[in-house]
């Protein structure tokens, strides 16, 4: 893994309205990594993300303290419309992102490119590339309103890679779907991490978020509660349910068999580990 | 939970204004036009189609309010009403005005008896006002057409023989009760929005 | 408000005829210079005309059906209110000359030419300002536009503001629906008194407000991200260019304009109808 695409120092920010929304958070993402941020409602996953992209503080205003470097543009000293050729957002909700100007999927991903004043023809390359990549080829001429909400997240997440963001940040990118939608998403945010793509990726889906998170942060009340690899965090079932989080269930099974039967079994993270270390148990591998 | 805020810290002036103006404005545009939706489908007495531009006013200040409430009219004015119908518009930037001023004068306690004497006076009549020189103006003064307000119009003119007081009643029968109901349904609505959402002071 | 909602919703396919093909930008001055001249002239012939002409460009390009509606929908009521108040002796202060006389239960009712006159000419004066703003609107799709008022040098702001709009009114609309249909389910009526409809109004109104607000900021947001301040010139995908066309009905319009401007002098402001312009 390469130098650090993201790095945040002692970050501390409130909004005009309210005070001490992060305090001190720190970490950094390098190149190709994925980092999984979870925490309970209010903690500050968000703020968090806003933060990567300079909306926090330009957008809100308010009181901020540390260092946020992104692509090697410290955000205080940048514009968010600068920022946002190296920080790719994605939110919650794909309806609200969505331009208000296009009529179709193609335009739709163009629009970010037209903001930027990019050439016409690169534009048209890039926008036909990022349409591939999220799988909505064939799609190009629907109104991006008539798309599922899984389709409508996708087409989201291709306005942010047309621009060729050194980072992606998704906000809960699942969390308006339904189980279909929430897969087509996973589909393409895996593919992309494996493809060498570096993202952050706020996410409740925890099972999920195990199969492809290098590490983890856990935010609770603006703090860093625990930050390490995904393996780390996860196992430390004790630690996450204080703070409202679910583990994973095959890791909080692992983990109460552990306590309460006495078994010694290393703890899995995933389905897949847990398969293997199970089989291996009952002697079925 | 002990403050441990130990980098220093500095204030930042916010930026998002502009922007947020940028979506609120055709929000506003849009309420107003679906106020008018919502009306067709109640069958309600009323026009429905201001109470927008007064919540824009009240909530993100005059600017909002009155370009939102403009938007609207240009819209319509494009696709359904007509060209001469875009000078509504300023209209609309009148009512922003009076909610701005009403605003500023803390005529906005539903409680309280002034602000409905003033909104009767100000939307009801002196509104009125603007809106027969436009219809006069650009639209020849004669009776609107829906039934009721133009028999008042006929009624006023074979009584009076007055062209401009038909023309100004027929506007006052049809503004007291849409203005004055838009400006409670206003004033309601904003008192239930939430407080990170108004930027008007 | 049925036919105004398709109105409003835009797609991206359509017919292409030379009226597609036309300019914004000719269209729009055709609809402000036939405007302005039915404001000049006091001629309902004239304004007939133009309306004709307007609708012929408008079968043509097979947008006809929405202008002819609006027309039926606004002007002709309009008419069938106006010139019976305003022509009959209701007290219309010009009235003078009396054309006819109207018999009815034994009484002889006078008509009289100024109200009538009135009442016809203003509503079609309306009359061609919608359909020809119409015209321009329906024939110019959503690219265009922009390219248009782009090369209009309307700052990008209005433009978006403007087209954000038409795209916000339908989901809105949808949404008041839904609530609408909700209400209906816990016993929302439409046939009761007016205090009781202002109420339900007000429970339609509410939630579809908070939740239109609650979006503002996260569009709001979306939209800074992706670059929307960049202080660039921005690209558009389609270019609005002049053609051959453009030019042809460009030179038409002077022509026309040439030929009215002679007609206005030497015959005034109501060449065909004859009639006098009451006041002032
Ligand atoms: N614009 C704002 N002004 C003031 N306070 C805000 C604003 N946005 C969020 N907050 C507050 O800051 C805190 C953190 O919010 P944030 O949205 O970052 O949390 P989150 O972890 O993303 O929560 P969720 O899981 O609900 O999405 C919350 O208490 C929230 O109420
Ligand atoms: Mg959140």
């Amino acid at each position: 893994m390469g130098e650090a695409v993201v790095k945040v120092e002692n970050l501390t920010y409130s909004y005009p309205r309210r005070e001490n929304v992060l305090v001190n958070v720190s970490f950094e993402v390098k190149k190709g990594e994925v980092l999984g941020i979870i925490g309970p409602n209010g903690a500050g996953k968000s703020t968090l993300c806003k933060a990567l992209n300079g909306l926090v503080p330009h957008f809100y205003g308010g009181r901020i303290g540390g260092k946020v470097v992104v692509a090697g543009m410290d955000t205080m000293k940048h514009t968010v419309a600068e920022l946002s050729t190296k920080v790719g957002l994605v939110f919650q909700d794909p309806e609200d992102q969505m331009s208000g100007l296009a009529l179709t999927v193609y335009e739709e991903v163009a629009f970010g490119l037209m903001m930027l004043g990019f050439p016409r023809e690169e534009i048209d390359a890039r926008v036909r590339d990022a349409i591939k990549k999220v799988g909505l080829g064939g799609l190009e001429g629907r109104s991006p309103f008539e798309l599922s909400g899984g389709q409508m997240q996708r087409l989201a997440i291709a306005t942010v890679l047309a621009i060729k963001p050194e980072i992606l940040v998704l906000d809960e990118p699942t969390a308006q779907l339904d189980p279909i939608g929430k897969f087509e998403v996973f589909s393409v945010i895996k593919k992309l991490a494996e493809e060498g793509s570096t993202i952050v990726v706020v996410e409740h889906e925890i099972e999920e978020l195990a199969t492809f998170a290098d590490n983890i942060l856990l935010l609770d009340e603006g703090r860093v509660r625990a930050y390490g690899s995904a393996r780390e965090v996860l196992e430390k079932v004790d630690q996450l349910r204080k703070y409202g989080v679910d583990p994973p269930s095959v890791t909080e099974l692992t983990y109460i068999l552990n306590k309460e039967v006495g078994t010694d079994f290393e703890i899995p993270i995933t389905i897949e580990e847990a398969y293997k270390i199970y089989a291996e148990a009952l002697g079925v591998s | 939970m002990p403050e441990e805020a130990t980098v220093e810290t500095v204030e930042v002036t916010p930026t998002g204004a502009k922007i947020l103006a940028v979506v609120m404005i055709p929000t506003i545009a849009a309420l107003n036009y679906v106020g008018g939706v919502l009306v067709e489908m109640l069958k309600a007495p009323i026009w429905g189609d201001t109470w927008a531009t007064m919540l824009g006013t009240l909530i993100s200040g005059f600017v909002v309010g009155a370009a939102g409430g403009f938007l609207y009219n240009i819209i319509m004015a494009f696709t359904v009403w007509g060209l001469p119908n875009w000078v509504w518009g300023f209209a609309n930037v009148a009512i922003a005005l009076i909610t701005w001023f009403m605003m500023k004068m803390g005529w906005t306690d539903l409680k309280k008896p002034m602000t409905y004497i003033m909104a009767i006076i100000l939307f009801g009549f002196i509104y009125p006002i603007f809106t027969t020189a436009i219809s006069i103006g650009l639209f020849g003064g004669g009776p609107l057409w829906k039934p009721l307000p133009a028999a008042i119009y006929a009624a006023v003119l074979s009584s009076t023989g007055n062209f401009w007081l038909a023309n100004y009643i027929q506007n006052v029968s049809t503004e007291v009760p849409d203005k004055v109901i838009s400006y409670i349904i206003s004033l309601i609505i904003a008192s239930r929005v939430p407080k990170r959402f108004i930027l008007a002071k | 408000m049925g036919i105004s909602l398709s109105l409003l919703k835009r797609t991206a396919v359509e017919v292409e005829t030379f009226v597609q093909r036309l300019d914004g930008r000719v269209k729009f001055l055709y609809f402000i210079w036939a405007s302005i001249l039915v404001y000049i002239f006091y001629d309902f012939i004239l304004n007939l005309i133009f309306i004709i002409v307007t609708l012929l460009l408008a079968i043509y390009a097979r947008v006809a059906k929405p202008i002819a509606m609006t027309l039926l929908v606004i002007i002709v009521p309009w008419i069938a209110i106006a010139t019976p108040i305003l022509s009959l002796p209701l007290g219309f202060p010009w009235n003078k000359t009396i054309i006819y006389y109207i018999k009815f239960a034994g009484y002889e009712i006078p008509v009289y030419l100024e109200g009538l006159g009135w009442g016809i000419t203003w509503p079609l004066r309306i009359g061609v300002c919608i359909s020809t703003a119409m015209l321009f609107y329906l024939t110019t799709n959503q690219a265009r536009l922009v390219a248009t008022m782009f090369k209009m040098k309307v700052p990008f702001r209005f433009i978006y503001m403007l087209i954000a709009t038409f795209q916000l009114i339908p989901l809105l609309v949808d949404e008041a629906n839904t609530i609408f249909q909700a209400q209906l389910s816990r016993g929302l009526r439409t046939d009761v008194g007016i205090i009781k409809k202002l109420y339900y109004y007000l429970a339609l109104v509410i939630p579809l407000t908070l939740s239109a607000l609650n979006r503002v900021q996260i569009r709001a947001i979306a939209l800074e991200s992706r670059g929307f301040s960049a202080p660039v010139t921005k690209t558009l995908m389609y270019e609005a260019e002049f053609k051959w066309m453009d030019w042809i009905f460009l030179s038409t319009i002077i022509v026309a304009t040439i030929v009215l401007a002679y007609v206005y002098i030497t015959y005034g402001y109501s060449p065909i109808a004859g009639l006098e312009y009451i006041w002032g």
